[in-house]
């Protein structure tokens, strides 16, 4: 009789065996996955942050192969980029907003304006409260960094844990980002004499260079689709 | 019945929702490599455009304020003093319509202009002087 083999305390160890085991599996790649994020959401340290993101991807990729319950794939990119994508909206209006008087704020985000976006080189820092001078950019800044960003990557990070609250709440500041994008542009355009005078790649470059910011728009189609039943309390 | 193909499947992602996930995953790759080397390349590239290393980077902050403000007096003060005025304030040079949609005045920046900018005004002043 092989009652030994399946009696209870055997199987209850083999499962919290391979429950362990895929804790520190997922543990292991979120290591290299989170320093990852950490150096790409730095804007210009992209590229060294990558390899160690993909590391960390190849990590979890092996990990399930081998069976071990790690966090599905699309969760997994979509939690990081959603985190990148708060930090690389945040880094640039942070700076805006506090460290408008540095000198690489004045020399590149200037610059960056005077390429893409006249709304961060016509009369910047003319304010006194300092930054882009263009009409209503200030209050987006105030409304986005502080607010909605933050919610975004609290919301992301319970995402990653795979808890409910993280699959909700990041329904919710991505939708949040439809109406931040049907907002900011529609003021762009209102005020797009401001925006795209002389400036070198008016429009198609401000559309090019923020198009990739679209995180929120895949995020949605996903958070409304997959089983619930994956997120725990 | 397909239960081979759905145990293929990734946790969460149910037969009918498969195709727009396998496709999402993809359209975040994309985002991702691209806000990558889009990070990486902004600030050089910049630099580049704006003159960069034939000005140093005060010299272009300097040449940027100087086309923004229509002001060839105007310097970047580096370092800036910490609790000073915004640098603007109280500029009269600046060139525009004003309106309710104003419209800017101040002259476009090609490829490396601002060294060309820099040239023409050393010239002028030579001749002046």
């Amino acid at each position: 009789m092989t009652t030994s083999a399946l009696s209870l305390p055997n199987l209850s160890n083999a499962y919290d065996d391979h429950q362990e085991k895929s804790r520190q599996a997922q543990r292991r790649a979120d290591r290299w996955l989170m320093s990852g994020t950490i150096v790409m959401g730095t804007l210009i340290l992209g590229l060294i942050g990558f390899p160690l993101f993909l590391r960390g991807l190849v990590l979890q990729v092996r990990a399930q192969r081998a069976g071990l319950a790690v966090r599905p794939m699309v969760c997994t990119l979509l939690g990081y980029l959603v985190i990148i994508d708060s930090a690389l909206n945040s880094i640039g209006w942070s700076l805006d907003m506090v460290a408008h008087h540095t000198l690489i704020n004045r020399t590149i985000l200037t610059a960056w304006g005077n390429m893409v976006d006249g709304g961060y080189f016509w009369h910047y820092n003319e304010l006194w409260i300092g930054g882009s001078g263009a009409p209503g950019e200030k209050a987006w800044e105030i409304a986005l960094i502080p607010v909605v960003f933050c919610m975004r990557l609290a919301a992301a990070i319970g995402f990653l844990q795979m808890k409910r609250w993280g699959h909700q709440w990041l329904i919710v500041t991505c939708w949040f980002g439809v109406i931040i994008w049907v907002g900011y542009v529609a003021n762009m355009t209102v005020f797009a004499d401001v925006r795209f005078t002389n400036v070198v790649f008016p429009v198609i470059g401000w559309w090019i260079y923020d198009i990739f910011y679209i995180t929120p728009f895949l995020a949605i189609p996903y958070l409304h689709t997959v089983n619930r039943e994956i997120f725990s309390d | 019945m397909n239960t081979a193909s759905t145990n293929q499947l990734p946790l969460g992602t149910t037969p009918p929702y498969a195709r727009l996930h396998k496709w999402l995953q993809r359209g975040l790759f994309v985002c991702l490599t691209a806000l990558v080397i889009e990070g990486t390349f902004t600030v050089p590239f910049l630099l580049l455009w704006y003159g960069w290393p034939t000005l140093s980077v005060v010299e272009v902050c300097s040449e940027l304020q100087k086309v923004r403000y229509s002001d060839d007096s105007r310097e970047c003060l580096f370092p800036y003093p910490l609790f000073g005025p915004a640098e603007g304030a109280g500029q009269k040079t600046a060139q525009d319509e004003w309106g309710v949609q104003p419209t800017p005045r101040y002259r476009k920046i090609g490829f490396r202009d601002l060294i060309k900018f820099r040239n023409e005004r050393l010239a002028r002043q030579a001749k002046a002087n």
